[in-house]
C-alpha cells in the first residue's frame, strides 16, 4: 500500500538496484522464460520483481554482489508462485481452446483456412523429421524430456545414465534442432 | 566467471573459445557459431533443471549480457524448444508412426515414400517451424470495464489487454496486422522478421519485428512506450506527420489528427505497471488519471473544475477498490469526492489544501 510522491517528470530511479535491474530486465525475462516454459510467465515474473525490488526495505541491506541478490530473489519469487504458475498455463490453455469468441452479440468462429491446416501440417512433419534424425541417445533423452514430459532425473532413470549425461543428450539433440530448423 | 558447476570457460569476445564438459577439451578451433549456439542449447536445458544455484544463474547472465549475439542463439534455441513442447503430442505421435513404418520389411512401398518424404523435408527445413504453425484468421478481443485480459496469439506474440480495450488481430503468412480501436495493451511480439508485425492506431500505424511495447488510445490521444526492441511509428496512409523510430524508455504522445508527436523519457517498467494492477503517474493532469480510474469502475468519476482537472499529479495508485483509489489520490491531490446522481464529482478539498 505504499503511494510514492514527489517524482520529476523524467528521472529515472536513483536506487541501484533498480538500475541494475532495469539494465538487466531483458535477462531476467529469458530466465524467467526458461525456467517456467512460458514467456508470458516470464515478464509476469520480471514485472512482479521488479515491485518486489521496488518495495523492499532499502535500509536492511547493503549489497555486496546485487546481481546475485536479483537473481536470488527472482528463483523465491518463482518459487513462491508455482501454484499461480499452474493457474496461468491453465488460462492460457483454456485460451487456446476456445474455438469461438463472443464478440457484442456475434458468436465468430476462428478457424485455420484449408490450405493453412495443410501448412501446418507440412510444419509438423519437418518437426517430426527433424527428431528422427537424430542419433540415437540424443533422441531418446529428448523424446523422453522434451515430448514425453519426463524431467531430467526421470530420463536419468529410464536411460540408466547419469542427469548430467542426459542433461548433455537433450542440449545436443536442441542445439542440432535449433541449427536445423531455426532462423 | 569460471569453474562454476555448469561452466567451462569461455573468453568475452568470442575471439577464441574453449569449452570443458565432463572433463573433456572440446575442439578449440571449433566455429564460434556452433560453439554458441551448444552453449546457449546447454542454458536452456540447464535452466529447466530443479536447483539451479545463484552462481550459475550470475554466470548465465554475464554470458547473455556478454554478447547480444548470445542472446539471438539463446532466443533461438528456446523458441525450438518452446515449439516442440507446444507441438509434444502430435510430434511425438508423428515419430512413434514414422518408427512402426521404418520396422516394416524394407520392400514396403510405404517404407519408401517416407524415406522420399524425410529427404524433400530435409532440403526445404531451412523454412522455420513458427510461422508455418500460425494459420490465417480475424479474431476480435474486447475488455468491458475493470477486465484485463492476456491473449496469447497463435505466433506465439502475447497482448495483455487493458479494460475498455478494442482490438483485432489478423495473422496472415506474411503479416501480422492488428488494430487498436480503443483502449491500451502491452504487446510482447515474437521476433519473425519476414512477418511484420503492425498495429495501426487512431491515425498512426506503429511497425515491429520483434520487441515489447505498450500502446493506448484514449479519447483521440495516442501513445506509444517502448520497454524492449525498436518500434516505428508512422502516419496511416494518407494522414499528415513524420515517422519516428523508438528506442526502449522513449515515449511518443500524438494528438489525432495533429500533425506533431512529442518523444520523451518514459520508465516502460512503470507505464507497464498496469497490467499487475497499479498505475504510475508523473506528473500527468488529474484529468488524465480520472480518464484511466473510468475504465475500471461503472460509476463514473467527474472533474467540473478546469484548473483542478489540470492539476498534475505523480504517485502510485492500486486499483483495488474505487473507494480505496480515491481516498489514496487525495493524499496526492488535495480532493474529496462527492456523491451525486450522475456518479462520483471530484472537488477541491480547501481543508486539505496546504
Amino acid at each position: 500500500m505504499s503511494i510514492a510522491t514527489g517524482h520529476s517528470p523524467v528521472t529515472m530511479p536513483t536506487d541501484p538496484l533498480l538500475e541494475i535491474y532495469l539494465e538487466r530486465r531483458a535477462n531476467l525475462v529469458r530466465y524467467f522464460a526458461a525456467r517456467t516454459g512460458s514467456v508470458s510467465r516470464g515478464e509476469d515474473l520480471a514485472q512482479e520483481l521488479y515491485i518486489k525490488l521496488a518495495s523492499r526495505d532499502q535500509s536492511a541491506i547493503t549489497v555486496e554482489n546485487p546481481v546475485a541478490l536479483i537473481y536470488r530473489v527472482a528463483t523465491n519469487l518463482m518459487l513462491d508462485q508455482a501454484r499461480g504458475d499452474a493457474r496461468a498455463v491453465a488460462r492460457d490453455a483454456a485460451w487456446r481452446r476456445l474455438a469461438h469468441v463472443s464478440v457484442g452479440e456475434e458468436d465468430i468462429a476462428i478457424e485455420p483456412a484449408a490450405d493453412d491446416a495443410a501448412a501446418s501440417r507440412q510444419g509438423l512433419r519437418q518437426l517430426v523429421d527433424a527428431v528422427t534424425e537424430l542419433p540415437t541417445q540424443m533422441q531418446r533423452a529428448f523424446r523422453l524430456h522434451e515430448l514425453e514430459g519426463r524431467s531430467h532425473a526421470e530420463t536419468a532413470g529410464i536411460m540408466g545414465l547419469s542427469v548430467k549425461s542426459v542433461e548433455k543428450h537433450i542440449s545436443a539433440a536442441l542445439k542440432s534442432l535449433t541449427l536445423r530448423l531455426g532462423r | 566467471m569460471g569453474a562454476v558447476a555448469f561452466g567451462g570457460v569461455y573468453i568475452l569476445n568470442g575471439q577464441s573459445c574453449a569449452t570443458a564438459w565432463d572433463g573433456l577439451m572440446i575442439n578449440v578451433w571449433r566455429n564460434n557459431d556452433d560453439m554458441r549456439s551448444e552453449r546457449a542449447a546447454a542454458w536452456v536445458v540447464r535452466l529447466e533443471a530443479d536447483g539451479l544455484g545463484d552462481a550459475e544463474a550470475t554466470t548465465f547472465d554475464a554470458w547473455l549480457s556478454a554478447s547480444p549475439d548470445n542472446v539471438a542463439a539463446f532466443d533461438a534455441a528456446l523458441a525450438i524448444s518452446r515449439t516442440f513442447t507446444a507441438n509434444a503430442q502430435q510430434v511425438a505421435e508423428g515419430v512413434a508412426q514414422r518408427q512402426r513404418r521404418v520396422m516394416r520389411p524394407a520392400m514396403d512401398r510405404r517404407y519408401f515414400v517416407g524415406g522420399a518424404g524425410v529427404a524433400a523435408a530435409a532440403m526445404v527445413a531451412v523454412a522455420v517451424a513458427p510461422q508455418i504453425f500460425t494459420p490465417t484468421s480475424t479474431d476480435t478481443y474486447v475488455t468491458a470495464k475493470g477486465e484485463k485480459r492476456s491473449v496469447t496469439l497463435a505466433d506465439g506474440s502475447r497482448v495483455d489487454m487493458n479494460a475498455g480495450t478494442r482490438l483485432t488481430v489478423t495473422l496472415a503468412r506474411k503479416t501480422r496486422s492488428l488494430s487498436l480501436a480503443e483502449g491500451q495493451a502491452v504487446f510482447d511480439v515474437t521476433h519473425d522478421a519476414d512477418r511484420p508485425f503492425t498495429v495501426a492506431v487512431g491515425d498512426r500505424v506503429v511497425r515491429v519485428v520483434g520487441t515489447q511495447f505498450d500502446v493506448r488510445r484514449r479519447d483521440g490521444k495516442l501513445s506509444v512506450t517502448v520497454a524492449r526492441g525498436a518500434v516505428e511509428v508512422r502516419p496511416q496512409d494518407g494522414d499528415i506527420g513524420k515517422a519516428y523510430r523508438l528506442r526502449p524508455g522513449q515515449r511518443l504522445d500524438h494528438t489525432e489528427g495533429a500533425a506533431q508527436a512529442r518523444i520523451i523519457a518514459a520508465e516502460p517498467a512503470e507505464v507497464l505497471a498496469w497490467r499487475t494492477g497499479r498505475l504510475v503517474y508523473r506528473e500527468q493532469s488529474l484529468a488524465d488519471v480520472v480518464a484511466d480510474l473510468n475504465q475500471q469502475w461503472a460509476t463514473p468519476i467527474r472533474i467540473d473544475d478546469p484548473t483542478l482537472a489540470a492539476t498534475p499529479v505523480s504517485g502510485v495508485l492500486i486499483l483495488d477498490s474505487q473507494d480505496a483509489v480515491i481516498r489514496r489520490l487525495a493524499l496526492l491531490v488535495p480532493i474529496r469526492a462527492v456523491r451525486s446522481e450522475a456518479g462520483l464529482v471530484l472537488q477541491r478539498d480547501i481543508a486539505s489544501d496546504r
